[in-house]
């Protein structure tokens, strides 16, 4: 069994090997086809990113009469925390928002000097709503329309934020259905791409494969090298499409930070540096060997 | 001893290529088969392998019917018959050592068996100085002589030669000739199929012509080639 193994990966190796000029071509456009694939792994995050960044600014605010008891304030709070959807609730008191308010208009004159003549504090406490979802606010306002405490609650600005927050909905959903479309449109192609390449590379060794049938070879026996040698056309196009991704990588990262702030390409890719590696190996050598296997399955009905 | 009983094959375009031919031949003949092109001869042949399958009638080797072998048996088939083509038939990218030592491989060898065996074979056929050649750096008689060595490494009972001579000059045809004729000394049933009348008469064996998918003349002994 270990002879076997050692027979047939030399024989792949060789292969390989002896055919420099057509295995040189055949890694190449399989290299590209992974260049492909990370890169649509970059989209696949920007979009992510700016899908979350959109989701972030959106929240819910609860806000309290002024004479609403502070117990029965919290205890809302605990109820909304309870909650699955919700993500995080903070409580802003009435000095905080205050406090808030002056610091966000400090540069505003009149602002502080109407602040200045008020003796009471004009503004009410109020719980700020986080959703882990976008589209689960609506139900969190259900839920505290239903809510024991609802008579202290003055007001909820869900009602004026709806449409603000329907629209980020929208485009975040149309971000994610619109990437995954491009991606499976753009894999299809690649697949399809490598498995042709493959298939031409073995379809030229048509007659070898005839003749092997020919001297007695049994199928498993013809089939084991070319499937090493479709693998290794993964394995070098791996390390040829990482080589180059990185230093690109590195390049478009200081302009995508322009353009989106806060984004890390680099920093992204670099920290993940581990699963990317494998993952384009992994995909490099399954295509290979997948698209290998079906093409030789048709060279060998002799 | 091969049979074939009422056998035609007829190929796709409906153009019959054997027409009810009935064959006996025993372990250990040298068997000749001439005729003009597109009497048969190779179709004979292919049937034999099993490349092809005969649209009617029944072959059987060593009592065997092959057309009723399962595709995994068919490997089994060909290791027991070594086979020569016109046109060599060799792994263009494999060198002269390892075409040979492939047919040992495919039938399970150790590698120390092939490491033995291949140079042995080599040798039988003078080609232990070109091991490491390809296809491409020898000869066309090398070639040929190469393709024997092959068709002998797991010494097969039944040797099928189809039109071996055919791309040689006089002198090469005559090395691989003497060189079947060896081969058929140490027990090997020899068939060569062939339009080639020098190497017909020289052989002076069984001789059995063919004409139109049919067989016309069936010359035992001392056979001639006769049109």
């Amino acid at each position: 069994m270990r002879k076997a193994f050692k027979r047939i990966f030399r024989t792949g190796w060789l292969n390989f090997k002896r055919n420099s000029y057509l295995s040189f071509g055949t890694t190449g456009v399989v290299a590209l086809v992974l260049l492909l694939f990370s890169g649509l792994m970059v989209l696949n995050y920007v979009s992510g990113q700016i899908v979350a960044g959109l989701e972030d600014k959106v929240d819910v605010s609860v806000y309290f009469k002024n004479d609403a008891p502070e117990d029965q304030v919290m205890s809302v709070k605990q109820d909304l925390e309870s909650q699955p959807d919700v993500a995080r609730v903070t409580y802003i008191s009435k000095d905080q928002a205050l406090t808030d308010f002056k610091a966000k208009h400090a540069g505003d004159a009149l602002i502080q000097q109407s602040l200045a003549e008020l003796s009471d504090n004009p503004l009410q406490s109020s719980h700020n709503i986080k959703a882990k979802n976008s589209t689960q606010y609506a139900s969190i306002v259900t839920f505290l329309e239903g809510n024991k405490f609802r008579p202290v609650v003055d007001k909820i600005n869900f009602y004026e934020n709806e449409a603000v927050i329907n629209r980020v909905e929208s485009i975040s959903n149309g971000v994610s259905n619109w990437g995954l479309v491009v991606t499976l449109v753009l894999a299809f192609i690649a697949v399809l791409v490598t498995f042709n390449t493959i298939r031409l590379t073995i379809y030229n060794q048509k007659n070898e494969i005839e003749i092997m049938r020919l001297v007695g070879g049994s199928n498993w026996h013809i089939k084991a090298p070319y499937l090493i040698e479709g693998g290794l056309y993964g394995v070098f196009a791996a390390a040829i499409a990482i080589i180059i991704f990185y230093p690109v990588l590195w390049f478009v990262s200081s302009k995508a930070s322009v353009l989106i702030p806060g984004i890390s390409l680099v920093g992204y890719f670099v920290s993940n540096v581990f699963q990317f590696v494998l993952i384009i190996f992994a995909m490099g050598i399954a295509l290979g060997i997948i698209s290998s296997f079906i093409a030789i399955r048709r060279f060998l009905k002799v | 001893m091969i049979e074939l009983k009422d056998v035609s094959s007829i190929y796709d375009d409906d153009f019959m290529a054997l027409d009810s031919v009935n064959l006996e031949i025993k372990d250990g003949e040298f068997v000749s088969l001439v005729g003009p092109s597109g009497a048969g001869k190779s179709t004979l042949l292919r049937l034999m392998t099993r490349e092809l399958k005969p649209s009617h009638g029944e072959i059987s080797i060593d009592g065997i019917n092959i057309a009723e072998l399962t595709n995994a048996e068919v490997p089994l088939l060909r290791r027991k018959i070594g086979t020569i083509f016109q046109d060599f038939k060799l792994l263009s990218r494999k060198n002269a050592f390892e075409n040979v030592a492939f047919a040992l491989e495919v039938s399970g060898a150790e590698p120390e068996e092939i490491g033995e065996d291949v140079p042995k074979v080599l040798n039988i056929v003078g080609l232990n100085d070109k091991v490491k050649n390809f296809p491409h750096q020898l000869s066309g008689g090398e070639k040929q002589r190469l393709a024997i060595a092959r068709a002998l490494i797991h010494r097969p009972r039944i040797l099928l030669a189809d039109e071996p001579t055919g791309n040689l000059d006089m002198v090469n045809s005559y090395d691989v000739v003497k060189l079947l004729m060896k081969i058929n000394e140490f027990g090997t049933t020899v068939i060569l199929a062939t339009h080639n009348r020098e190497v017909v008469n020289a052989v002076g064996r069984r001789v059995i012509s063919m004409e139109k998918g049919k067989v016309v003349r069936d010359q035992i002994e001392q056979g001639k080639y006769i049109i």
